[in-house]
């Protein structure tokens, strides 16, 4: 029984890869109408890459923080990240950049699209991490506190040697999808004009009109990034691997 | 050792897990059991003896020292000590070495390389030279209760509290950890342990303490009280656990 699920599952797997495939590759594209576009695709590649890096280390930090905020014994701060992360969350990103720059930063003064897109992204992204980082510490077992108490170490050194080691190997696989999150919702920054991969593609059709010309490269720009941080946080899971 | 608990009642919302106990152990017992039927108190009471609970009213005095109320004070009085926990709590992600270097490295203030001989000596102690490198998912429970006994007693406590130690154990497993605390008894190390082995509880106890429905019945010398216990109630429970 399970030999022939799988079996089925391979089958029709197999059909639609091939399918999809022969689909995309049989396709009439004229790649010479892109040809002056190559270098602004590339461009946008590579700030959508120093974007997300950046944002991807920022949200992190943030993350960081609005946890401790999340687990913090006294009420208030406990409150003010509840209600920033539960704003973050339930609001579209799309107005968070636009309220965050044409609102927030203007009043500051602030005008760099891709510094304060970056830090927009990274509140975004952050609000979603602190959630999974949350989930992570509190997934590890009162009896594991009890046994740190009893041996004399303090809340933090509980944190530092006993929790947050085995909450990270729990928290890998989220955060790595909410990473790869991070570098498609980057693409969402065309509102304040920053020019990343989806906007370079998105003027490149506009002049052209040669849509999957201009999309297809999409594909591969971004599957560059975020291959990498699913095989790194694999890589990872198997290095702190405890269980068996 | 010697102890002092005067009215002391732990409440947990409406259940009253120890109530209104009085207890006087004199200097001369150096093994003091709790026995008694399960819910009946032993463990909280040990946990509140240990410093790990803190009594809702009642005053918990130890070699003259009451154990208040203060978390800087509970943590200093638990590091001189030793705990072991029935579900052997051991740090999943450490090795045994270093689940038995932790607290000396973080707590006693030993240099790694100081720590390090000392748990390794310790886990030889314990019969536990070849399983120094695994973690305790590789370890059987009686190898894992034995490397927690390592941990609770490396940095030589004043006193070891064992709850149920054996009771998460199969029989063989049982006897291999019983031997290793006997071993201790035997070297006048102090004890408190709460445990079902009645055989054990007689041969080492001097001093046997009885509980149910958080109440203290009886206590009395071992001797004294397996021959003829003037409560029913132990008479009662003593029948039903040493027949079969």
């Amino acid at each position: 029984m399970k030999y022939l699920f799988s079996t089925v599952v391979c089958v029709v797997l197999g059909v639609t890869y091939c399918f999809v495939l022969w689909v995309v590759a049989t396709h009439h594209y004229d790649w010479a109408a892109l040809r002056p576009y190559w270098k602004n695709l590339l461009s946008g590649w590579w700030v959508t890459l120093l974007i997300s890096s950046g944002a991807l280390s920022l949200s992190a930090l943030i993350a960081a923080l609005l946890t401790a905020g999340q687990l913090s014994p006294h009420r208030v701060p406990r409150a003010l990240t509840r209600v920033f992360v539960e704003f973050v969350r339930g609001t579209p990103l799309l107005t968070q950049i636009l309220i965050g720059y044409y609102l927030v930063a203007d009043s500051l003064g602030l005008d760099s699209r891709f510094g304060v897109g970056l830090v927009i992204l990274s509140c975004f992204s952050g609000a979603y991490l602190s959630e999974i980082f949350r989930g992570g510490i509190e997934s590890i077992p009162g009896s594991q506190w009890t046994s740190a108490r009893a041996i004399g170490l303090s809340e933090i050194q509980t944190y530092r040697f006993v929790v947050i080691p085995q909450a990270i190997r729990r928290v890998l696989p989220a955060s790595a999808g909410q990473f790869a999150n991070l570098i498609k919702d980057s693409s969402l920054l065309f509102v304040i004009s920053v020019h990343e991969f989806t906007m370079q593609a998105r003027e490149a059709n506009a002049h052209t009109y040669a849509t999957f010309e201009a999309y297809l490269p999409l594909v591969i720009g971004y599957l560059l990034l975020t291959l990498p941080i699913s095989l790194f946080s694999r890589y990872l899971e198997d290095r702190f691997r405890y269980e068996y | 050792m010697s102890i002092e608990l005067s009215h002391v009642t732990k409440r947990y919302g409406a259940t009253r897990a120890v109530n209104d106990a009085s207890l006087l152990v004199n200097d001369e017992v150096q093994v003091l059991v709790f026995i008694g039927p399960s819910g009946g108190g032993k463990s909280t009471l040990l946990r509140l003896l240990g410093g790990l609970e803190t009594p809702s009213s009642g005053s918990v005095k130890f070699d003259g020292n009451e154990l208040g109320i203060h978390e800087a004070a509970l943590r200093k009085f638990r590091r001189e000590n030793g705990f072991l926990f029935q579900s052997f709590n051991l740090f999943p992600h450490l090795t045994a070495l270093q689940n038995v270097m932790l607290p000396l490295v973080r707590v006693h203030g030993f240099t790694r390389m100081k720590a390090s001989e000392k748990s390794a000596s310790t886990l030889r102690r314990f019969g536990l030279s070849d399983h120094t490198e695994k973690r305790p998912a590789q370890l059987s429970g009686g190898q894992q209760q034995r490397v927690a006994l390592a941990r609770a007693m490396a940095h030589g406590p004043g006193l070891l509290l064992l709850d149920e130690p054996t009771s998460a154990l199969d029989p063989e497993m049982k006897a291999e950890v019983l031997d290793v605390v006997a071993e201790l008894c035997q070297a006048g190390q102090k004890i408190i342990l709460t445990t079902h082995e009645m055989g054990f509880a007689r041969k080492s106890g001097d001093q046997i303490v009885f509980l149910s429905a958080g109440e203290i019945i009886a206590t009395s010398e071992g001797d004294e009280f397996f021959g003829k216990s003037e409560s029913a109630e132990v008479r009662g429970f003593l029948e039903k656990v040493m027949k079969w």
